[in-house]
């Protein structure tokens, strides 16, 4: 049996949230709003804070900049580079622990160890891992008998090296919750299954990926959102610079150049806006998708 | 999968797997201790021929590494206390007191957390303008005192203690809000601890936001102060390497004591979802 | 302290769990609120500590209205159901968090608790954790709490339900013991009839929000204001049959079976109660009715028979050195008085049922 809310209970509750809706309201109510008014500013005096003409002026001029254009294709492929390579890597990572493995705990540890580093510091790391001259990796390539990789300097490849870098930074945190998901299956549904004759390929394909559904689900829709606001790893990786030839630009880095680097507030704040209704739409098509085929145990 | 994937088979994989994870670490690490001379040797030396802690204070002779130490420290401390307030009483209010509009409020907080953060920065650089706050720690800590995610783990906590302790509480003579301080606080403390350690995690790395609010170099967080350094620091890789060592290094450190807590987090994070 | 209620009233939503609720409770007594789930006396106790607030109706403690007064001033203890003892306090510290709360010195608390302890006769557990004790160590732990501060008031939600049958009954006398020895008025939730018979000095019986009836224990058993009281108490349960009057002192069951009852009630259509243990097998002179016995059953050291009388089904407890079988006719007696006659409708008492059954019986049957 509940008890109702009153005026004083209300009161009461206010006062435990004013600390936290203060700031909340402040730093991100207002700005989503903020944000989605101030796309449509065409003249902006930030000094002032003062509008001068208001408009869809900025979506238009987005959408025939072919920098802005080039940096949604450049999002897409990079989500499109990252996700799936991460998602199937740290499953199968995920299973091989979940086996009834000794030295579980270490190997998560260390698989989950470049989530808690700094995504500049590990960039610069890798920076130097991709030196075209003495970089590890075009080291290791030569022993292979392969050419040396202008891995941040050739526009070919530039893009390659940030998925790189992005999947070897994410697969722990999948692996965690992967672990978690796969640790969470009942026990009896593999011996039901072993009872029923499953071999070990179809108690995969029919027990652990339908009941697995759910945490795969979350893994798809927070990867895509995350890797959709990639800026850190780029800034670090290229110094400061969206790859050659504009090779890495991305959403939220050319949102970070209109609006750091140009004072191009209302553009950006456009550019901001279609980054959210991509997201957006993301999460809907996989909302409606995850109705369908996500079973929840 | 056991028939197919011999146990053998499983530790060469994981430990392949492992060895990769790790070799970034320990390039850094190698590198960091290198003679400049040794650092572009080819093949490369994985360890080092003589061992140069030297570079560190090379290292803090070029950049103020110490200072910029100092402020992530200061910054991750407040917004870490702050947040861990802030959600207590907020996760308290959701969890145990009935009011008006309380599922309105809760649901518009979580629609909140649909919304990339990197959309908030324009408008929210232009409020820490109004207010005067550009290159000050207000500037680095206050807009992030308060999260949506770790008001609703702790909610869910909160929910999962039993109500009679806090009708036993009451009658024994207990206020709510001693209640919450001596009762609810310590019995969510393995919740709490999760949410102070992915808190520590995510401002000790951030660098879009101190990158943005920061012009002077007195302010700059290690991340940030980092990545002025490459400029700074040239080509000089072992400095560079000295100083991401430093940046990465406390944040392993405090991940291999705590990391059950860590884990344990990410994990509720996921099944909740 | 003296408790008075006086037309207490707590509604949720459409649903008044407690409806308009009078009595006295006398400072000292063990009063039990009996009934069945739902029935309301959960809420009550809640609203006499102060943790729900009535949505009509006065409480006083004493001469003090105490009805807006919020539970942390109300001087009174509880225990719960589940205990509620804090996980993460020893168990001194739990015994000692009341009197923190009053802000009683350290050491002197610290001696309070201690003392409390030994009174539950748990000095020896005091620096556990609760986890690491039987549920019945528990809820001595809960009621050590309950009394350190020294309430005028203890109330008891159901505090023996989670403990197995033979602790129950330890903790149930245990509760008496330290109840007495410390002279305080306490109020005792439960749904086990055995229970509130056992040790109360008073019952309520609840249904429906309702207070059916409040007295004690044994006249609650004699004389049952109403079917549903005659029906709650018993085990086995009450049987209840609805009598036809046909012609002088002649009433007839489904208008088939013919009952003799004595000639004390008006009405043409009564129901009538008769408890098992009762009803004996008489000879065809002395009965009051006649049946066919259907089922046979010993419980413990009584027998307990089921009669079919008419469609109707009759439970007698008979003597177990009675040879009777399956499909045998017999004539079932009972002592006049120990007829309770209800009214068919509303289940109000009209008379009769004042047995000359002793204690013992009483509770051997609850």
């Amino acid at each position: 049996m509940t008890i109702k809310p009153t005026w004083k209970s209300t009161l009461k509750a206010l006062l435990y949230l004013a600390p936290a809706l203060v700031i909340l309201i402040v730093f991100n109510i207002y700005p989503i709003i903020k944000s989605f008014f101030m796309a449509f500013y065409t003249d902006y005096d930030f000094y002032n804070d003062v509008v001068f003409e208001r408009g869809f002026g900025n979506f238009v001029t987005l959408f025939q900049d072919a920098n802005f254009l080039k940096s949604v294709g450049n999002t897409f492929l990079f989500v499109l580079g990252v996700v799936p390579i991460s998602i199937i890597l740290s499953l199968f990572i995920a299973i091989l622990l979940n086996s009834k493995i000794k030295l579980l705990g270490f190997f998560r540890t260390i698989y989950f160890l470049p989530f808690v580093t700094s995504v500049v510091a590990v960039a610069i790391v890798w920076s130097w891992i991709f030196h075209s001259d003495y970089g590890l990796l075009n080291y290791f390539l030569g022993l292979f008998g392969m050419d040396a990789i202008q891995w941040l300097t050739d526009p070919n490849y530039s893009m390659l090296a940030l998925i790189i870098l992005s999947v070897w930074k994410g697969l722990g945190f999948n692996i965690i919750i992967f672990l978690a998901g796969l640790q969470n299956i009942n026990q009896q549904y593999y011996l039901a299954a072993k009872v029923d004759g499953a071999s070990s390929w179809s108690r995969f394909m029919n027990v652990t990926v339908p009941l697995l559904s759910p945490t795969l689900f979350f893994i798809s829709i927070i990867s895509i959102i995350n890797t959709f606001k990639v800026f850190d790893e780029i800034f670090a990786l290229f110094n400061g610079k969206p790859g050659p030839a504009n090779s890495t630009l991305t959403v939220v880095y050319y949102v970070y150049q209109k609006f750091y680097e140009e004072w191009e507030f209302g553009l950006a704040s456009a550019a901001a806006f279609v980054l959210f209704i991509i997201v957006f739409i993301f999460t809907l098509i996989q909302l409606s998708f995850g109705k369908k085929f996500v079973h929840y145990q | 999968m056991k028939s197919a994937l011999s146990k053998s088979t499983i530790y060469i994989v994981l430990s392949a797997g492992a060895i990769l994870m790790l070799l970034p670490f320990v390039w850094m690490i190698s590198t960091s201790l290198k003679a400049s001379n040794e650092v572009m040797s080819m093949p490369p030396a994985w360890i080092p021929s003589e061992w140069k802690f030297s570079n560190f204070a090379e290292a803090l002779k070029v950049a103020p590494f110490d200072r910029y130490f100092l402020n992530s420290v200061i910054v991750t401390i407040l917004s870490t206390i702050g947040e861990l307030l802030t959600t207590i009483l907020a996760a308290y209010a959701f969890s145990r007191i009935q009011f008006f509009g309380k599922n309105v409020v809760f649901a518009v907080l979580l629609g909140t957390m649909m919304v990339p953060s990197e959309v908030l920065l324009i408008p929210n650089f232009v409020t820490l303008s109004n207010l005067g706050w550009i290159d000050s720690y207000k500037a680095l800590v206050v807009p992030w005192v308060a999260s949506v995610f770790a008001i609703f783990l702790l909610r869910q906590y909160f929910l999962g203690i039993p109500k009679e302790l806090s009708y036993a509480a009451k009658v024994d003579g207990c206020s709510e809000f001693k209640f919450l301080w001596y009762v609810m606080t310590p019995l969510a403390k393995p919740a709490l601890i999760t949410v102070a350690l992915l808190k520590v995690i995510n401002s000790w790395n951030a660098f879009l936001w101190p990158l943005i609010v920061t012009n002077t170099q007195e302010l700059r967080t290690l991340p940030v102060g980092l990545s002025a350094f490459t400029t700074e620091a040239g080509v000089k890789y072992e400095l560079l390497m000295a100083a991401s060592t430093m940046v990465v290094l406390p944040m392993i450190i405090l991940f291999f004591i705590l990391q059950k807590y860590v884990v344990a987090g990410v994990a509720r994070s996921g099944l909740k979802g | 302290m003296e408790i008075h209620l006086n037309k207490l009233t707590m509604q949720f939503n459409d649903i008044k769990a407690v409806n308009k609720l009078s009595t006295t409770i006398r400072d000292g007594e063990l009063v039990s609120l009996l009934g069945p789930s739902g029935c309301g006396k959960s809420t009550t106790l809640m609203l006499l500590a102060g943790l729900y607030k009535p949505t009509s109706g006065k409480i006083y403690f004493g001469d003090k209205d105490v009805t807006k007064l919020e539970a942390e001033n109300r001087e009174i203890g509880m225990v719960f159901q589940n205990y509620a003892l804090y996980p993460h306090l020893s168990v001194l510290k739990n015994i000692m968090f009341p009197l923190r709360m009053q802000k009683v010195p350290k050491k002197e608390s610290k001696k309070l608790a201690q003392e409390m302890a030994e009174l539950v006769q748990i000095g020896h557990l005091v620096d556990r954790k609760p986890a690491q004790l039987s549920g019945g160590q528990q809820q001595r732990v809960a009621i050590a709490r309950a009394l350190v501060k020294k309430p005028k008031l203890l109330l008891l939600d159901e505090p023996l339900s989670n403990l197995d049958a033979k602790l129950r009954l330890e903790m149930r006398e245990e509760i008496r013991r330290i109840q007495q020895e410390i002279g305080i008025t306490a109020i005792f939730v439960t749904h086990d009839q055995e229970e509130a018979l056992s040790i109360s000095d008073r019952v309520m019986l609840m249904n429906k929000g309702v207070l059916q009836q409040d007295s004690p224990p044994q006249e609650m058993y004699k004389t049952p204001v109403n079917q549903f009281a005659a029906g709650f108490l018993g085990n086995p349960p009450i049987n209840f049959v609805t009598l036809a009057k046909s012609g002088n002192d002649k009433y007839l069951l489904n208008e088939l079976a013919p009952f003799r009852l004595p000639n004390v009630i008006e009405e043409d259509k009564v129901q009538i109660g008769l408890r098992p243990e009762n009803l004996y097998i008489s000879d065809e002179a002395e009965a009051i009715c006649t049946g066919k016995v259907i089922h046979i059953e010993t419980i413990g050291r009584d027998t307990l028979i089921k009669v079919e009388i008419a469609g109707e089904t009759l439970r007698a407890l008979i003597d177990p050195s009675l040879q009777i079988n399956i499909g045998d006719y017999c004539h079932l007696g009972i002592e006049e008085e120990c007829i309770h006659y209800f009214h068919p409708e509303t289940g109000v008492r009209l008379g009769g049922g004042d047995c000359h059954d002793d204690q013992t019986n009483m509770e051997k049957h609850a």
